[in-house]
Order: structure tokens, then sequence, then C-alpha cells
């Protein structure tokens, strides 16, 4: 990964703005070009879209309205597991509604397949993506689209930098009851990756000590940097570092904490759906997903640039210096549906 | 009876004869009973079947109930649910019987004000008040715990929204219209000469109001809390929003839990069954309570109904609805008003905490939200239409006594009345949403489960209007030669226009802010208002929640307006 100081960052910025531009007016190469023709004909493209958050996805839904006129992307934002529920209702009723599935949650992929769910497709694009996510699965079944951070957070005008955790196991302690915020692994895929890195490294027992300290639970893993904003609670855990940074640009108090165990990193793939109705623009959208389009429009909202051509967002540390717990697709598969049924028994909700 | 015996003794010329005198009414009452089996039987029975069905083969299996019920955590939501409902119901009744009283029968000044602020408190969609509420209620960040801490220096919360009690209390600030609208209708009638002979033996205001007046009206009381009870349990979006960070697992999250994949719609037919026999047995009870009759208050004789005139306590009472405007309409408002124009809510009321970029977000920038809002409109117009339709024609029907078994038509127009929404969009899913007919995210399949389920508030509506048109001026178009249809069309329909109108417009403003059924049943270009604002508030995104929440209130208050300007400012009170 590139290194970059300051100034260098923003220089990108810059540069990474005027090429947004460019994007939408520069010239296509062929295989995208064969495939816009025929997505031209399918005329739109149904993204259930769980991984980057509700602006982050209209915002790439309008870039790639902009660079492929003609086919309209609909953009379906939801929590990564609620998106996986409207696919699984789709499927049960038999009508195909889906185009491309963006789950922060791997698992949902390695199930999908094994069901004979999604469609074989191998984008160009992702020839230039990150080398960890070249290949997501050996059968090009699913592309890596997301390279998602979650870690601590704390308000800093009720959280001194001295007193705010260090540890993922630091939030146990007495002292931070009715202080912290979560999401909800029924609803969000990364903190369903998340409870299961931690479940590994603490076993359960973690998490029934975590309810001692009775912290607000949410639904996704943006929803506790509104109640840290807002000063209901002072940490948040395993939210997102782009939404926390993009609430930092805005003028609220809010810090990063990079927990010493290592943040949660999502590596997370998008998939186009066997039955989807509009099979040429959902091979489009993963073109686009994995190319420079995606990447530049969400860098901008602070998420994590998934190419080596496109910088990483201001204000991140970057990557190659952060310890990361990344949980594998197969785990994943198995453990987040028991964690979430293990939190609901711990949590009652 | 003649006719039956006719055609015994000479079947066949008799059905000959039979068929050459059907009217076009028989042939209308046979595709409205097809209508409302389909609409309203059919969902609720294919519910009923799957229930016992296994999910892959379709075998008989009571599996999916040792399922549903295999689980403390399902029993919780269960009891939790209905421990909801009576509490929200019994904060409503609490909430909505002294304003009635003081609107119908006293000289209480503001009755315009109070009137016009429980038509917001209706008009409000409940998950917009929750949102509200959190941001007014919240134990750290609330403003009125602010408030509080600032002025009396205390550490802990004056109130904490994220309670059982704080949940039951905000959902009953956005039910407590129907008990109102209910009880002051009822008091309406009542006429004054009761009161004065209670007044006449020695009775004081106070002793003629708890043992004369409200004693008479117990009826509307009772079912005003039966429906609330009935919302309140079926009720999806204020669960969500408050219920989660709170704790509290309720019946409507735990059947969306199981809509979670392997999606199984038999273990959650089989969780809402007993929400449905639950709501056999409050009729029931009601029928038992109710079943001494001595509530006649309207008789042939002329009778006169005066205000009271209550000195001093006629600003108790105002208090009381102020108290009440305050707390579910002006102060939620506000604060959402706040939030909507807010970088970050939290920060308060600084200029430099304002901006625009909500709602240009959601104007310009959002691919949905413009779609969404015209996909309210319209889904919730033609909804309203329909209903409206099939509720005059079978009114219509019931009323004139025009067909035998009449009243199993009018059974089937009610009994979406008494069946939870959520229950309701799990049967359109289980009966629609696949094979054969596919309509899973159609438009078409919503604007069906709207009309089903506000099916008895049109037909409610339609029946009173049909009661109240005396039947010689159709005697007088059928005479002159106008068929049953006609004379309708006619007729009775132009009479009925401005009342048919203002049901209109109630069906609407309820399909309007509707969540509980819309969120099985949309699809990716149908999604409507509600079920985006829900998507959206997931990521506790509450300034542009509370924008959408803004434009959906515009929405709604146009047509509100439109209503007033055509039906009248009571346009929610035409009741028989």
């Amino acid at each position: 990964m590139m290194m970059l100081d300051r100034r260098g960052i923003l220089a990108l910025g810059a540069w990474a703005a005027a090429t947004s531009k460019a994007f939408a007016q520069g010239p296509m190469p062929e295989h995208e070009r064969v495939l816009y023709e025929a997505a031209r004909r399918e005329g739109e493209i149904t993204w259930y879209s769980g991984q980057y958050s509700a602006e982050a996805s209209e915002a790439a839904g309008r870039v790639f309205n902009e660079r492929y006129p003609g086919v309209r992307c609909n953009v379906v934002r939801s929590t990564s597991q609620v998106a996986f529920q409207r696919l699984s209702q789709d499927l049960r009723a038999g009508v195909a509604q889906c185009d491309v599935l963006s789950s922060t949650n791997g698992g949902h992929y390695a199930q999908l397949k094994r069901q004979n769910r999604l469609m074989q497709f191998r984008p160009k694009n992702a020839d230039g993506l990150l080398t960890p996510l070249r290949i997501a699965d050996p059968d090009n079944f699913y592309q890596s689209t997301f390279l998602g951070i979650f870690l601590l957070a704390h308000n800093t005008r009720l959280v001194s930098e001295a007193d705010a955790p260090k540890f993922w196991k630091d939030i146990l302690d007495p002292k931070w009851k009715d202080k912290l915020a979560v999401g909800h692994p029924g609803f969000s895929g990364a903190i369903g990756l998340w409870a299961m890195e931690m479940r590994r490294l603490y076993s359960w027992d973690y998490f029934k000590q975590l309810e001692r300290n009775k912290p607000q639970i949410g639904r996704s893993s943006i929803d506790p940097i509104t109640t840290m904003n807002a000063g209901e609670r002072g940490v948040g855990v395993a939210v997102s570092s782009a939404s926390t940074l993009l609430s930092i640009s805005r003028g609220n108090p809010l810090k990063l904490i990079y927990p010493e165990e290592g943040v949660l990193a999502a590596l997370s793939p998008s998939a186009i759906i066997r039955n989807a109705p509009h099979p040429n623009a959902a091979k489009l959208f993963m073109e686009f997903q994995t190319g420079v389009g995606l990447s530049n429009a969400i860098r901008l909202l602070f998420n994590e640039s998934i190419r080596p051509d496109v910088p990483p967002p201001e204000g991140s540390r970057p990557l190659d210096q952060v310890k990361m717990l990344a949980p594998s697709i197969e785990d994943a598969e198995k453990g987040v549906p028991e964690v979430r049924d293990a939190w609901r028994d711990t949590f009652g909700v | 009876m003649a006719e039956g015996a006719e055609l015994a003794t000479a079947p066949r010329a008799g059905l000959r004869a039979r068929l050459a005198m059907l009217e076009p009414v028989t042939l209308l009452w046979l595709v409205l009973v097809a209508g409302l089996i389909f609409l309203v039987a059919a969902p609720l029975l294919k519910m009923l079947l799957i229930s016992f069905e296994e999910q892959d083969t379709g075998d008989f299996t009571l599996m999916n109930y040792a399922t549903a019920y295999g689980r403390q955590r399902y029993l919780d939501a269960l009891r939790n649910s209905l421990l909801l409902g009576l509490l929200s119901a019994a904060i409503s009744t609490i909430i909505a019987v002294p304003m009635a009283w003081a609107v119908s029968r006293t000289d209480m000044p503001g009755k315009g004000f109070t009137w016009a602020m429980v038509l917001a408190a209706f008009v409000m969609p409940p998950y917009l008040g929750a949102i509200g509420w959190i941001l007014l209620a919240g134990p750290n960040a609330g403003w009125i715990n602010q408030v509080w801490r600032a002025v009396t220096g205390a550490q802990e919360p004056l109130i904490n929204v994220y309670t059982f009690g704080g949940l039951a209390f905000v959902i009953a600030l956005h039910s407590f219209p129907l008990v109102f609208i209910f009880v002051k209708s009822a008091l309406d009638l009542i006429s004054s000469e009761m009161e004065d002979a209670a007044n006449i033996m020695g009775a004081g205001t106070w002793t003629t109001m708890r043992k004369v007046t409200l004693p008479l009206v117990w009826p509307s009381i009772l079912g005003g809390f039966i429906l609330i009870f009935l919302e309140t349990i079926a009720l999806f979006g204020t669960p969500a929003i408050i219920g989660i960070p709170a704790r509290i697992n309720v019946v409507t999250i735990q059947l969306w839990q199981f809509f979670e994949d392997p999606v199984r719609v038999e273990v959650a037919a089989a969780y809402a069954i007993p929400l449905l026999l639950i709501t056999v047995a409050l009729i029931g009870v009601q029928k038992l309570l109710l079943s001494r009759k001595g509530f006649v208050s309207q008789t042939g004789k002329g009778s006169e109904r005066r205000q009271l005139k209550l000195g001093p306590w006629r600003w108790v009472l105002f208090a009381w609805c102020f108290g009440v405007a305050l707390l579910a309409v002006l102060k939620p408002l506000l604060v959402l008003l706040q939030a909507s124009f807010a970088k970050a809510w939290g920060r308060g009321f600084s200029l430099d905490n304002l901006t625009l970029r909500n709602y240009r977000m959601l104007l310009f920038e959002h691919d949905m939200a413009l779609q969404s809002a015209w996909n309210t409109i319209w889904f919730s117009a033609a909804s309203a239409g329909l209903a409206l339709i099939l509720a005059l024609l079978v009114a219509y029907i019931v009323v004139r006594r025009l067909i035998r078994f009449a009243d199993g038509l009018a059974f089937l127009a009610m009994a979406p009345f008494v069946i939870p929404g959520i229950v309701m969009a799990i049967g359109f899913y289980a009966a629609y949403a696949g094979p054969p007919l596919m309509l899973y995210g159609s438009a078409l399949l919503i604007i069906l489960a709207f009309t089903a389920r506000f099916l008895p508030i049109a037909y409610a509506n339609a029946q009173a209007s049909i009661r109240a048109v005396h039947p010689e001026m159709e005697e007088a178009a059928r005479i002159l030669g106008c068929g049953r249809l006609q004379t309708i069309r006619r007729i009775t329909a132009p009479l009925l226009k401005t009342s048919l109108l203002g049901g209109w417009l109630i069906v609407f403003i309820v399909a309007s802010r509707e969540l509980s059924a819309a969120i099985f049943l949309v699809g990716p270009r149908t999604r409507t208002m509600s079920v985006l604002l829900y998507d959206l508030s997931e990521q506790g995104n509450f300034e542009l929640v509370s924008a959408f929440g803004g434009i959906l209130l515009v929405i709604t208050m146009v047509f509100v307006g439109i209503g007033m300007k055509l039906v009248g400012r009571d346009f929610m009170l035409r009741r028989d």
C-alpha cells in the first residue's frame, strides 16, 4: 500500500474529485462497452446494498448512472442481514428482483454458492484490485467489492483520550456501564463478523459481561455514531471507520480508537444472483464495483479504496500499519447465524 | 318463502324463470363475494393451512407450532406484546376520554385547537413520533432530560424513552385519537336531559359525568380500547425503533425474524394464529360486557344538547388538552423540524448547525426518495378508492337488505378490523407472493393488501352514510325506470359524495403511514415512504429521517387540507 503524508493525501483528494468527473466522460474499455450495449437493452440493475452506508451507496449509484446513461441503478440499501432477508423472501416467493447482492457478511455467499443461487462471472476489472482482494472465490461466483474497517470510537467531550478503552476487552470494565453503544448482528453483517471474532478471542463470556454494561443496541453498525454525536453514549463499539470519519469531517467531536487486538476488517464480496432479471447490467455493475468508479465514489465518503490506483480516504490510518482481524467466508457462514442466535438469548432482542 | 315453494314444486321451470329474472345486482353480489374472499378469507385460510405444513414437502405437521412456542424468548415476545397492548390502550383511554368529554359536552375554551391537535396526532405516523421522542427523552441527550439536568442539577434523567413504559406512552400518544373519535361521536348523541335528570336528583357535575354520561358511552370507550390494543400488537415501526435499544422483544419483531433466512413462513403463520384467537376472545369479552344493552341514548323524541358550564374547571380541562397536544404533537414536531435542518441534532439550535443538506440529499440525490413519495400517494389513493367502492356496494346491499345472506358480506368486510395488519401481510405473502400469481413486490399486491387492511374503515363509513339516505329517493328513481346500479350511480352516490370523500381521506391517511404490512410485500421499485423511512432509520441518521418525515407530513397535510376544504373540518368524525 502507498504511504502518503497529509499534503499528498489532500492533493490526491482533489485529483480524485477531478477524476470522478473524468470517469463519467472518459473512454470505455472494450469489455465494458460490450456489456454496456447489452445492459442498455435491459435498462436497469437492482442492487441490494448492505456494505456501504446509505449515502455512499446512493453516491455509487449516481456515479454508475452518469457513467452508463440508459442503465439505471436501483439502490436498495439496508443492513446486510436485512438485504439477505429480502433476497431470501424473493427466492422463497420465486420472484426474481435482485441482480447484485453486496453484503458485509461473506457467509451469505458461501451459502448461496452451495445452494447454486449465484452466477459465475469474473469481472476483468478485478485484476486491478488490491492483491488480497483479487480472488475471493476460485470458482468466480463472487468478487471482493468492500474493505470495511470496524473499530472503537469515542465522543471526546464525554470520554477523554486517556480514559478511552484501548482494547476490545476494556469495554467489559463496569465503569462503562450505560456508556456504550453497539449495532445488532441480526441486522448488521459487520456486527455479526465482529461478534464471531470476539467469541473466538474471548469465548461467549465476553458478551455475557458486555450485557452487564447495558450497551444501547441499535441495528446498523453506523447507528452508534449518531448515538455518540448526540451525546447519548460516550463509546461506540464496532463502528464503521468510514462513517465515523465522515461524521468527524462534519464537525462532530468523535475520535477513532484502533483496538490493540486488531480492528475488524470485513473483506466482503458481491455476487450476481443466478436468476438476475438483468444479467448483463449486473455484469456491468460488477465491472463498475471492481473498477475505479466505485472506489473513487466511496473514498470521498471516507471508505477504504479497494484498488491501489485509487488512494485511501483522508484521515484513516494506512492499512499496512493496522493489525486486522479478518474472518474467513467459510467461518462466517456457520458462525454468524450462531452468534446472532446467542446474541438474542443474551441480550433479549 | 313463496319463491322457495315454487322452486320445490317446479324446479326446472322455476330455475329458468329465476335466471330470467336475475337482476344485475345478484351478479354484483357474486363478484363482491369473490372479491372479499380474495382479499380477506383466502389469505387467512392460506395462513392457517401452511401453519400445519412442512416447508419443503407440504406434509401435515405440528412442528411449526412446536418451533414457534419452543423458546422462552418467543413466549416473552408474546407476553410483552399483550402487556404493551393493554398498557398503550389504557394510557390512550386516560388521555382521550377527558378530551372527548370536554370537547363534546362542556364550554372548555380552545376546542378548535384541541381538535386540530387530535387530527395532527392522528396524521403523524407513529414511527415518526417515536423518533421525535428519542430526541426528546433519550436518557442522556434528550432535550427534556438536558433541560431537567440544567435546571435541577440532577444526575438521573427525568424520563427515559427506552423503557417499557416509555414505549407504551409513545405508542399511546399516536393512538389516542381513535378513542377520542369513538367517544366524542357517542357523547355528541347524548341529550342533556339525561344529565338534567341526574342533576335534579341531586348529583353534581362530577357525579353526573361519572355515573350517567360516561357509562352511556361505555361501548365506545371499550371499542376504542380494543382497537388500540389491536393496533399496538400489530405495530412494527415503533417497537423496532424504540424497542430494540430498550431490549424489549415483541411479536412483530419476532415475526420479522421468522422471515430471516431460511424464510419460515410456516412458523410465522403458526406464531401469528394466537393473535387472531386473542382478538376473537377480546371481541367475545366486549359482547359479554355490553350485553346488558342499556346504552340507548337516541330516541324518537326531540332532545336538546347544551354545553355544561364548568366555571374555572374549564381551564383545568384545557390545560389537560394542551398538555396532550404538547406531548403528542408540538414537542415532537419541533425537535423533528430542528433535526431535519441540523448537521447533528445533538448540537442544538445554533446557526452553524443549520443545513439544507438533508433535504437536498432526499430531493435531488436519493435514488428512491421521490419515487417512494409517489408510490405512497398512488398506492394509498388507489387502495382508498378500491376499498371505498367495495365498501359502498357491500354496504348498499346490506343496508337495503337486497339479498339473503347479506350479513355474511358485512362480516367479511369487517373482518380485517380485528386482524392485526402484520398477520394480514403474512397471509398475503403466503397466498399471493409466489406461484401461481407471483405478485411479490408488485404495486398491485401492496394496493390489494392496503385495500383489505383498511376495508373496515371504509365500510363503517359507507354504511353510516347509506343509512342516512332514505330509500324513498331511490324508490322514486326505480319507479321512473332506473335499474339498481343506475340508481346507485345517479341518485345514491351523488347524495353520499361528501361523506364518502371523508371516508376516502381517512383511508388515504392511514394507508400513507402504513408500515407493518408494506414491509413484508414491497419490492425494489415499490417501496413506500414508510418502508424507506424504516430503512433509513436503521443507520440512526435521525437528521435525514426527520427531513424525510417532514416531506411525508407535508404531503399528508396537503391532502388533509383538500379534505377540510371539500368536506368540512370534522371529516374524521362523520360516523353513525
